[in-house]
């Protein structure tokens, strides 16, 4: 078995063109076609370490404040979730606290793992590190609901004095921590995932 | 986006990308060299090394897509502009379709939430379905197919997972549990309109044929 790169051929990971050319503008659809991603690991890191940023505010600082005639109650996704367990809704306390809590701290777990596994050159299964892969790719965007719970709740619940439902400081800071944990997740090329280890570090393989 | 600044390679490359391509395909998830199978309609190929589906030939791809493509703009003037929610109590009732709350967070100073649902509820959504319809008809003959599909195709590409609409929906049923001890709810045809919008575009999503949209531009330089 032969990969691409050894025959000095690259895919265009757009259109999944393949030139003898590697580093020229794709012919088919335009996207500069590489042997690696340049530079993916660093890239990864970057928006990471951004991701974990945001998401400590996102969590510590409210997401949504309540106004009514009784005062103002802020209240933290966390908060959230415990309220709707003390409402009894058992079933959406549980998708919150899957979207909001489990999935982005999974996502930072794994990408963290799959990229310092292909740093440090662990032998895990291919496999494994492929599904992961597609894994955090795919589930990365749910996360999103809390941010959209917030947006209906504030659309809908502005009636006068009465009682008016307002975005927290914490709303911004989550969803900015999804988008660059997407981007995070993004910007790994899933080839190294398959590289063999002999070889140096991918990125420096790569033309300019 | 690089493709509108770049010259137009040369014909005799495109046909010398064309001559490789028609002879060797490789994995975009291991990288891993095979020699380029030809598939009859429905048939799927897998990578060898990595078992990800890497070459597909789907049943009348253009002609599902473009069904589906016209199908979510109806639902989607539907989802958008009809009243989704109604909400009563006390005597005061609110009623608002999407754009009407998205309009509401924007006057409100809710600025950046209003951004985000405008752009992954109405924006990306909306333009993805008309890229994805503009390359369905080209690959049909309609229109000519050349660079702007090509780059139509691209951005589709990248929108996909930047459109939330069933994301949305998701939230909207969370945040009605949540008030539904606050007030009297009722929902309106556009949440019905966005549900069945939110299942053609799924469907719309499978429908398409990578493999045989970037095949077809390759071939027709």
């Amino acid at each position: 078995m032969t990969t691409a790169r050894e025959k000095g051929l690259a895919l265009c990971r757009t259109c999944g063109t393949l030139t003898d050319r590697p580093g020229e503008t794709c012919t088919v659809c335009g996207a500069k076609t590489r042997l690696r991603n340049p530079h993916s690991i660093q890239k990864v890191w970057a928006l990471w370490i951004a991701g974990v940023v945001a998401y400590i505010p996102g969590n510590v600082m409210p997401i949504m404040v309540t106004q009514s005639a009784s005062g103002e109650s802020p209240a933290t996704i966390m908060g959230g979730v415990i309220t709707l367990i003390h409402h009894e809704s058992y079933a959406i306390a549980a998708v919150i606290f899957i979207a909001s809590i489990v999935v982005p701290l999974s996502k930072f777990a794994v990408i963290a793992w799959l990229t310092l596994s292909i740093q440090r050159q662990w032998a895990i299964d291919d496999h494994r590190r492929h599904f992961a892969h597609e894994l955090v790719e795919f589930i990365g965007r749910w996360s999103m609901i809390d941010v959209f719970v917030v947006a209906a709740l504030a659309a809908l619940i502005q009636i006068g004095g009465l009682m008016s439902i307002l975005p927290g400081p914490g709303v911004d800071a989550f969803a900015m921590s999804v988008i660059f944990t997407m981007f995070s997740a993004m910007s790994l090329d899933p080839r190294l995932i398959w590289d063999r280890p002999s070889k140096t570090p991918e990125t420096k393989h790569v033309p300019a | 986006m690089s493709v509108l600044g770049e010259p137009k390679p040369s014909l005799a490359r495109q046909r010398e990308v064309d001559a490789l391509n028609r002879t060797w395909i490789a994995c975009p998830y291991c990288d891993s060299l095979w020699r380029r199978p030809v598939l009859q309609e429905g048939q799927r190929v897998k990578c060898g090394r990595c078992h990800s589906v890497i070459l597909t030939n789907k049943h009348r791809s253009a002609e599902r897509t473009i069904a589906l493509m016209i199908a979510s703009l109806i639902l989607y003037a539907v989802a958008i502009s009809f009243p989704f929610m109604r909400m009563e109590r006390s005597g005061l009732s609110n009623e608002i379709s999407v754009i009407d709350s998205v309009m509401i967070l924007w006057t409100n100073d809710m600025n950046s939430l209003a951004v985000i649902c405008g752009a992954f509820i109405l924006l990306f959504p909306l333009s993805r379905i008309i890229l994805l319809l503009f390359v369905g008809m080209s690959l049909l003959g309609k229109v000519s197919t050349g660079r702007p599909h090509a780059l139509s195709f691209r951005l589709a590409q990248y929108l996909e997972p930047w459109t939330m609409a069933e994301i949305f929906m998701i939230g909207v049923i969370v945040s009605l549990v949540k008030v539904g001890k606050l007030a009297d709810i009722s929902l309106g045809p556009a949440f019905w309109g966005m549900s069945g919008l939110i299942v053609l575009l799924t469907l719309g999503a499978s429908a398409v044929c990578r493999d045989t949209i970037w095949q077809d531009i390759r071939r027709t330089p």
